[in-house]
Order: C-alpha cells, then sequence, then structure tokens
C-alpha cells in the first residue's frame, strides 16, 4: 500500500516534470523530436499504417455521362413514351443511383454554392461540379423540368410520398414561393462569405440517402415527407433554390411539357390529375375594353417595378446584419463578448483566435466588416427578389387569351400523371 | 393569316435568342469556374498542424460514428514507455490498466517492444476521433498522434459539417488521388 503512494506520487512528479520539459522545447523548432526516435536491437520493424482511399463508385466523367444519359431517357419517357409507369419506374432506378448509391451528394442544388463560391472567390471547382450545375439548367432550357420528374433524388423521394394532393389556395401559394427566392440568394450570399452552405444543411433528405443521420434532421426529413402526402412535393415547390433556376430556364424552353399528343379536347380531366397546381385552363380572349384596361394596369405595375426592386434592398439591407449572425465569425465575437475572462479558454473558438495570435479587438473589427459584406450582398439579394417578385405580378395581368388546357412551364415537373387519364392521347 | 405567320417567327426567333443568351450565361460560368479546375473531385481533409484537438470532430460529423479517427504516423513516435497521449496525467500506474489511460474507449493499444520503448497502435472500430490522445501528444509529447478524416468511412458531403464548425480552419479540400495530410510527411509550417 505505502510502496503503491510512493509511486504514485513519483510517477505524477515524473509526469509533470518531463511535461514541463516538453513544454520548455520550442514547439516549432522540435515539435517532432522533444522525444528522438529510437534504434531498436530487438529487429523490431514499425509497421506503417494503411491509409484508404476515397470509395466514389464512379470516376468523375462516369459521373457526368450518367447523368446526361438518364437526363435523355428522362425526355424520352415525358416527350415520346408518355407514360406515368414508366416514368415512375426510372424515377425508382434513378432514386436507387442518384440517391442511394451517390448518396444524394453533391447534387445540383448544393453546387449552386459551389459555382458561386468559385465564381465570387476564384477558389477552384472540379469541373464535374460545373457541369452537375449545368447540364440539368441546359435540358431544362430545351425542353422543360425533365430534371424534376425522375433524376433529382429529392424529387423522386418526394413523388413516393404524394398520396392525397390538395389545391394550394392562390394567396398562401403566392407567399409560400417567395421562400426559394430568399433561400437561393441568402443561400449564396452565404456561401461566399463564408459562412457555411446553408443550402446543404437545410437538405431534409440527404440524412435518409445517407441512412445515418443526427435525430432532428432525421424528423425534419419525415416531417417534409409526411406533409407530402397532402401538399405534394413541399420541399420542390416552396423551399428548392434550384427550382427557381429551372424555372426561369424552363420559362423560355424550346419544348415543353405537352398534357396530349393530340389536340386538347378541354374535358378538364388532366386539372384533377396534377399534384402540383401546374395546368393552367383555358381562358377567353378579352374584349378590347378590358385588354385596354389590362394594359393600363401592365403599365402601372412597369412603373412600380423599380420601387419593389427598391423596397427589396432596403429589406435586404436591413436583414443583412441578421443573416449575418450565420458567420462564425460574427458568433465568436458574440460569444467572446458574453464570457468572464478566466472562462475565454473554455471556447475552442476563442482559443483557435487568440492562438494565432488575435485579439478581441481584431475580432470585432473583423465581424465589423464580415457585416458589412453581408448587409451589401443582402442588398443584391432584395434586388434581385424583389425583381423575380415583380415580374410575377406583372405575369398576373395576362393579356393573351388561351384556347387549351396548357402545362405550366415554370410549375410542371413533368411526373406524367395526367398523361393516362386524357381520353384524346 | 399572314400576319400571324410573321408573329409565330418573331416570336420563335425571340425565343431562341433569349435561350441562347442563358445557354451562354451557363455555358460561361462552368467555363469560368473549371479554369482552375484540377480536373478530378476534392475531398476533405484535416491539416493536422492546424488542429487544436477542441473535440468537435467527435460530435459534429453527419455520420453517427465520425469518419474522422487518429492515425499514428509512427515515424515521428519516441516510443515513449510514459505516453503523454496514453496515460492520463494522475495515472495511478503506468501499466495497461483502463482507468490509466486517457482514451476513453481504450482504442489506443500499448505493446511493450523492447526495454524502455513501447509501440503504441490505434484501433480504428474502437477510436470515436475525440482527439484527446491527440492534445496529450501534441502538447507535450513528439505529436506523433493526429486526427485525420478516414475515407472509408467519409461520405464526401458537397459541406463537410466539422469543416463549418472547426474553429481553427483545419479542415481543407485535396485532391481525391491525394487524400490524406500526414503530418511525418508534411513540412512543418503551414
Ligand atoms: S424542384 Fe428542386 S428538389 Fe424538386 S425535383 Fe426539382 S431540383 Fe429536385
Ligand atoms: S474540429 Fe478542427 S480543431 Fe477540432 S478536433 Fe477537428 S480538426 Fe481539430
Ligand atoms: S483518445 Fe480519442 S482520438 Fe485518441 S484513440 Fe482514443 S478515441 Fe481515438
Ligand atoms: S465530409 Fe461528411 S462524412 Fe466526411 S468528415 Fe465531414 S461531415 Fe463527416
Amino acid at each position: 500500500m505505502r510502496s503503491n503512494i510512493l509511486e504514485n506520487c513519483m510517477l505524477n512528479i515524473g509526469y509533470w516534470i518531463l511535461a514541463a520539459v516538453a513544454m520548455a522545447a520550442p514547439l516549432t523548432l522540435t515539435a517532432a523530436s522533444r522525444f528522438p526516435q529510437p534504434e531498436f536491437d530487438s529487429g523490431y520493424v514499425a509497421h506503417k499504417m494503411p491509409h484508404p482511399a476515397p470509395d466514389f463508385a464512379v470516376t468523375p466523367m462516369m459521373d457526368i455521362l450518367i447523368l446526361v444519359v438518364a437526363l435523355c431517357i428522362a425526355v424520352v419517357l415525358v416527350r415520346k413514351v408518355r407514360s406515368r409507369n414508366w416514368i415512375l419506374f426510372f424515377g425508382l432506378i434513378c432514386l436507387g443511383w442518384f440517391g442511394f448509391i451517390r448518396n444524394g451528394c453533391f447534387c445540383p442544388i448544393g453546387t449552386i454554392q459551389n459555382v458561386a463560391l468559385s465564381l465570387f472567390t476564384g477558389v477552384r471547382l472540379p469541373l464535374v461540379m460545373g457541369l452537375f450545375f449545368a447540364v440539368p439548367l441546359i435540358f431544362s432550357l430545351l425542353s422543360g423540368r425533365v430534371f424534376c420528374s425522375v433524376i433529382c433524388p429529392l424529387g423522386a423521394l418526394q413523388e413516393l410520398f404524394i398520396v392525397k394532393p390538395l389545391r394550394m389556395p392562390k394567396s398562401l401559394d403566392a407567399t409560400l414561393r417567395i421562400i426559394p427566392l430568399i433561400v437561393l440568394s441568402v443561400g449564396i450570399v452565404c456561401a461566399v462569405n463564408g459562412a457555411g452552405f446553408i443550402i446543404c444543411r437545410t437538405d431534409p433528405f440527404v440524412g435518409i440517402f445517407r441512412q445515418s443521420a443526427a435525430l432532428p434532421m432525421l424528423l425534419t426529413g419525415m416531417g417534409v415527407l409526411l406533409v407530402g402526402t397532402v401538399v405534394a412535393r413541399p420541399y420542390c415547390r416552396y423551399f428548392c433554390p434550384y427550382g427557381v433556376l429551372l424555372e426561369i430556364c424552363s420559362l423560355i424552353s424550346w419544348k415543353q411539357v405537352e398534357l396530349t399528343s393530340n389536340e386538347c379536347i378541354n374535358c378538364r380531366l388532366c386539372v384533377g390529375m396534377c399534384p402540383v397546381d401546374a395546368i393552367e385552363a383555358p381562358r377567353p380572349a378579352l374584349s378590347d375594353k378590358v385588354r385596354g384596361r389590362q394594359f393600363k394596369q401592365f403599365l402601372y405595375l412597369l412603373v412600380f417595378l423599380p420601387i419593389i426592386i427598391l423596397a427589396g434592398a432596403g429589406v435586404g439591407h436591413l436583414a443583412g446584419a441578421g443573416v449575418a449572425q450565420l458567420h462564425p465569425g460574427v458568433m465568436l465575437v458574440e460569444k467572446w463578448q458574453s464570457v468572464e475572462e478566466h472562462d475565454e479558454d473554455l471556447f475552442p473558438s476563442i482559443e483557435a483566435f487568440k492562438r494565432s495570435g488575435g485579439t478581441i479587438e481584431q475580432a470585432k473589427m473583423q465581424a465589423a466588416e464580415i457585416v458589412g459584406r453581408f448587409r451589401e450582398g443582402c442588398m443584391y439579394s432584395g434586388v434581385f427578389i424583389g425583381l423575380i417578385l415583380g415580374l410575377r405580378l406583372l405575369v398576373l395581368s395576362k393579356l393573351q387569351g388561351r384556347k387549351v388546357h396548357q402545362a405550366s412551364r415554370s410549375r410542371c415537373v413533368a411526373c406524367g400523371r395526367c398523361f393516362s387519364v386524357c381520353p384524346n392521347k | 393569316m399572314k400576319n400571324e405567320d410573321k408573329d409565330l417567327t418573331r416570336r420563335k426567333t425571340i425565343g431562341w435568342i433569349l435561350r441562347a443568351g442563358i445557354g451562354a450565361v451557363i455555358a460561361a460560368i462552368v467555363v469560368k469556374t473549371s479554369r482552375r479546375s484540377s480536373g478530378g473531385r476534392l475531398v476533405w481533409q484535416i491539416d493536422p498542424r492546424k488542429c487544436i484537438q477542441c473535440g468537435k470532430c467527435e460530435t459534429a460529423c453527419v455520420l453517427q460514428q465520425s469518419a474522422v479517427k487518429c492515425v499514428h504516423g509512427i515515424q515521428m513516435c519516441g516510443y515513449c514507455k510514459l505516453c503523454f497521449g496514453y496515460f492520463k496525467p494522475d495515472a495511478p500506474r503506468l501499466d495497461e490498466a483502463a482507468e490509466n489511460q486517457i482514451c476513453p474507449t481504450g482504442a489506443l493499444i500499448r505493446k511493450f517492444i523492447e526495454p524502455p520503448y513501447f509501440e503504441y497502435t490505434v484501433d480504428e472500430d474502437l477510436c470515436t476521433g475525440c482527439g484527446l490522445c491527440v492534445k496529450g501528444c501534441t502538447n507535450f509529447g513528439n505529436g506523433s498522434l493526429y486526427l485525420q478524416v478516414r475515407h472509408d468511412i467519409c461520405v464526401n458531403c458537397n459541406a463537410c459539417r466539422i469543416a463549418e464548425v472547426c474553429p481553427s480552419d483545419a479542415f481543407v479540400q485535396v485532391p481525391e488521388n491525394d487524400p490524406y495530410l500526414l503530418k511525418e510527411l508534411l513540412p512543418r509550417e503551414t
């Protein structure tokens, strides 16, 4: 017992002496050799640890090739085969590949941030990422949002959970459709200014694809799918930032999704089938008088547009300070100011900043500069959101009549449900 | 009829001009961003010289078992009998009993080689990437224990969650064909 205590004591003393010696040795000069590497008499050979290579399913070029081929097949299915069952079947295959095998990451939605980051800061971007961003957009310039119909794993997953889609009230729909604009622009501002990739962080399904996620994320994902049983594709319609870009491309696309390859006989059967309210009913050509009135409205709105944009810029500038709270540099200052001096070392971010030779004054200056950048970025975001909202309003004052039913260029995700109900296919 | 035809052609032309415009913008973006591209993909890795062993690597990874684990650059190791990465400062004895060890999971294996040297290896199945041993070894020893993203586990998130919370900016993206930053092979300064 006694010897035990003694040994214990000596041990600890020994430890601290050694530690003191070790600490005293200047780290930069001798970090690798506080204790010399021994030479062994017993013929011992050190075995080095193996370091496994990353396990990608395919090469980058193959990755792109698969995406292009899948998109081509989707175009054929939507335009030529025109069968909901085939679309669904192919969607399952794509879900398996793009979702569960590729882990749903990286996906075109997330690459918005990589591309923006690379554009604004000059960080290098692997070509395969740039192409993942661009290829679906090009396809939607040519034939609408086929990417959304089967390729996008998020879309394909939500597609499976549509049970009894309700109509969304127009005003609610219009309000919620502002969210994707915010996500897109704020996502870019955050990515470019070093606050991380919030679009990736808010992807509710990637945990399901990885089959490993923290509980809150998993629950959110399931929650969204649950909502999706009655509000079809909630993420696509009211959150997806890539959807905004696809919409813009699809609005001017060469071909669009056709409800029937024949002539529409206005039976209205398809309207009830569409889960995302994308079918536009015919509307009468306007009488000259109404037309004149509408045109006046249109002009008023046009004058109003700069005001909307300015308002957007103002709101953005104000909101910028709030958004900047997502930046670690701003969080650091907040934490630093709130802790007592003797507690500072409990916080790794403060410790790291101090180790790099920084003081709280420097941190504050940096944070102020960051907030400034966020204000500027969010101001531009406000301009962008104002512009799109204004354009959406302008489109409301429709001037041209339409004789048949049509799939909306911006909303239709080419799921193919309407194809089969058309009596005149 | 003539008029309508004209209207149609005009609309078509405008459509193609718009499409070509947007297409050109997209193409320009790809060209501009890929100019500095390395061709291959990038993967996440820890620069061990910047890591301050804050412990976030263990908890922040999107995987339930963190993809970050301790590795041992054995060429740097002093084979110390009293390993600062292995023994708690208040260890009652210098032997392999659990209460003496820093590692909460017993993932660091200590093996006698010849007096007075001991070899330390990492049992990767047990290691949780908490970095406690790394802290000891870095602060008081040779710094041969350090943390790395293990690429047999990491799923290469586009946005690595740990990189976003790492206080010392130790996470960097490296080419997929050279995916480790092994401390024993790195120049000492960053
Ligand atoms: S809207 Fe977005 S999430 Fe939905 S299918 Fe299209 S790209 Fe995917
Ligand atoms: S989060 Fe950064 S500082 Fe903390 S242990 Fe991981 S690499 Fe090291
Ligand atoms: S102390 Fe932590 S990092 Fe070191 S071997 Fe054990 S679990 Fe791994
Ligand atoms: S990239 Fe993802 S899986 Fe890999 S270490 Fe980071 S968070 Fe974990």
